[in-house]
């Protein structure tokens, strides 16, 4: 899942980008409003966190100009004044959540999965399919009913799969959204990472839960219960 | 620059005097010359008609008047007063003595029975004021004769007189316009006094002499003065709030910074200092949000527009509907569109945005927000929102509205919400009520005064 954070507070930002990271998010910072309408119009971002006191363009003006232009990815507003009004205006702007500073980093990544989530159009937090039950809310994945250990990472990869399910999802895609600006896009590391994640899922190979189409992507096959 | 309202008051109402004194001498200065007038014209014709009735005319047609005529001036030189007497064929028959050595140019006598009033100059150049008229007499032998009668009288008098009644007349009005505009100054000095005395208690404000408008003021401003002292009072009181705050904060900042300093020095290891620190923090950032919430609320009622509750309550609903788009929540927005909170817009907003939220976080299915307007004696706008929850135990009620206290600890948020709405719902004179929703959940009644103007 790829993040855009637009915050100018400078530590703040800087902050808020590593603790994403290591939750296993690729993250692209904006310092100002006109940089993070850019970027949240020209990338496919999945999520954007936006700060309402924004130089140059408000972050209200930012979520407009955005929903103006069809971007349609979900948006958490940050305040630090905790006022109705300035909420009620974020959310009415199109925002779909808020959260006042200062905050537990571990509320953030709960608005967060919780927001990516509900857009998959999943309304349970865990998705269950097959064998195979992903915790959006814990970030945790567990095969037959056990803990399975996955990285970071890895849990975004199969997670996107998820919420992709059923759907061919190129390369591109995933690289466009499982990493920032800065990724070198011709490497291989995202076929030995589906490899490894394979291993991990199946290490018998009976379960088959990502298949390969050569030439147009990866596809997850599971069945799942939720909707 | 605008003139002041004594300069405006003073102008206009000159314009008006004069206008008015001056209509009023022009009318009184032309009926005093045309009785003038026709006085004259009544005397010179009685003086004719005596002249009619002392002449004397024989059978041969020879008129005769006698040396002794009814006015003396006939007789007295220059006296002003002239007589003559024509015959048809214009020639002088008689003329009084008065005429000698003055030529009276009299026009022709008009028809016979006729009169004839005509202004001319004397030969010595004084204005007259002449009448003509011709009669004709039959004499015994049966022969009319005619006679033309002219009589001219010295207008130097009349135009004396109406000279003497022009000084009289303007002298007076002049005075009563002078009198006037000086009445007309006190009475606008002392009906502006309220004005200036604003203008000065104002000044005293401004410098710090005093705190409100003191004077005792007329009806008409004191609604004025009443809407000032209620904007001074509520700045002040704002101060004092923000004052308050300001000092609550720095003083209530100091036990979490203490505590966190001597965690600092006395920490063995980290494990322990960052769970002091986590503690402190926690407490820091409810201080300030209390105190910030505290003191951005208004409660101002007597000088704001009313706002109309309904949009309000379903802007905050929206939002809320996307907050929690995972409960697919029934909103009931029970409030009809011409009920108005008398205050500001962004209390309001805030308490029913505390509100709504907690209700939206705990029901089950369900949130609403009824509002009304009561008036069983006392007018008030009572607003009530409720939802489907668990509610809160009738024995935990008093302590949830306490600062910082909240019923479950596992929800997010700062448990400052209802405690934050009670104060403003106190700034307001207002109450609020905690009860059992019919749906089993909580329902929070906030009722407000209105303050009948």
């Amino acid at each position: 899942m790829r993040l855009l954070v637009v915050e100018d507070e400078t530590e703040l930002r800087a902050q808020l980008e590593s603790q994403l990271r290591a939750a296993g998010f690729a993250v692209d910072g904006a310092a100002d409003g006109e940089n993070g309408f850019y970027l949240g119009r020209e990338y496919p971002f999945d999520l954007a966190v936006v700060d309402l006191g924004l130089p140059k363009l408000s972050g209200i003006d930012v979520i407009k100009r955005w929903r103006a232009q069809g971007r349609g990815f979900p948006v958490l507003i940050l305040t630090a004044r905790g006022r109705w009004q300035d909420k009620v205006e974020g959310l009415n702007a199109g925002a779909d959540d808020y959260l006042a500073k200062p905050f537990h980093t571990e509320e953030l990544l709960a608005r967060i999965n919780a927001l990516l989530r509900r857009t998959a159009g999943v309304a349970q937090p865990v998705l269950r399919c097959g064998p195979l039950a992903l915790d959006t809310a814990r970030q945790s994945v567990q095969l037959h009913d056990r803990p399975l250990e996955l990285t970071a990472f890895e849990y975004r990869l199969l997670e996107y799969l998820m919420l992709h399910r059923g759907e061919v999802v190129s390369k591109t895609e995933l690289t466009e959204h499982l990493y920032d600006q800065d990724f070198d896009r011709d490497s291989n590391v995202l076929e030995v990472l589906i490899g490894r994640l394979r291993r991990k899922l199946d290490p018998d190979e009976r379960l088959r839960p990502v298949e390969t189409l050569r030439g147009r992507g990866y596809r997850f096959t599971l069945k799942c219960d939720t909707p | 620059m605008t003139p002041s309202l004594n300069t405006r008051l003073l102008v206009a109402s000159s314009v008006v005097l004069a206008a008015f004194l001056g209509a009023t001498g022009l009318t009184l200065d032309n009926a005093f010359r045309a009785s003038a007038e026709s006085a004259l014209r009544d005397r010179l014709q009685n003086q004719l008609y005596a002249l009619l009735a002392a002449s004397d005319v024989d059978d041969r047609g020879v008129l005769r008047l006698p040396a002794e005529l009814p006015d003396p001036r006939f007789s007295q030189i220059g006296s002003g007063l002239y007589a003559e007497v024509v015959d048809a064929d214009g020639r002088a028959l008689w003329r009084s003595r008065s005429m000698l050595g003055l030529h009276v140019p009299f026009p022709k006598p008009p028809a016979v029975g006729k009169r004839a009033f005509v202004p001319l100059a004397a030969g010595n150049g004084t204005r007259l004021m002449s009448l003509g008229f011709s009669v004709s007499w039959e004499t015994g032998g049966g022969t009319a004769h005619r006679y033309g009668y002219r009589v001219a009288e010295n207008l130097t008098v009349v135009e004396t007189q109406i000279r003497r009644f022009r000084a009289n007349l303007w002298g007076w009005l002049g005075g009563a316009a002078a009198l006037l505009l000086i009445v007309q100054t006190i009475i606008l000095r002392w009906s502006l006094a309220p004005l200036r005395q604003a203008a000065n208690d104002l000044r005293a404000i401004e410098s710090g002499l005093a705190q409100r408008l003191r004077g005792d003021y007329p009806r008409e401003l004191r609604r004025l003065t009443d809407n000032l002292n209620a904007l001074l009072e509520s700045a002040e009181s704002h101060l004092r709030r923000y004052r308050d705050s300001l000092g609550n904060l720095a003083h209530s900042l100091k036990t979490p910074l203490a505590v966190l300093r001597g965690a600092l020095d006395g920490a063995r290891d980290d494990l322990g200092l960052r769970r002091v620190a986590e503690e402190q923090l926690t407490t820091m950032t409810q201080l300030i949000d209390y105190q910030l919430q505290r003191a951005a609320a208004s409660g101002r009622a007597s000088l704001a527009a009313p706002v109309a509750v309904r949009p309000v309550a379903e802007k905050i609903l929206n939002a809320l509907a996307k907050v929690y788009a995972d409960k697919r929540i029934e909103r009931v927005l029970d409030v009809d569109p011409e009920i108005v909170f008398h205050g500001d817009a962004g209390d309001l907003t805030e308490m029913l945005g505390n509100l709504l939220d907690n209700a939206c976080k705990w029901c089950r299915q369900r949130v609403g927000i009824h509002a009304t307007r009561v008036d069983d004696g006392a007018p008030a706008l009572e607003l009530a929102i409720e939802d489907d929850g668990p509610g809160i135990p009738d024995a935990d009620r008093a302590r949830v509205l306490e600062r910082g206290a909240r019923a479950d600890r596992d929800t997010p948020g700062h448990g400052l919400g209802l405690a934050m709405v009670a104060d403003t719902v106190a700034l307001y004179r207002g109450r609020l009520a905690l009860d059992r929703a019919p749906s089993g959940g909580l329902r929070v009644t906030l009722r407000f005064p209105i303050s009948v103007a």
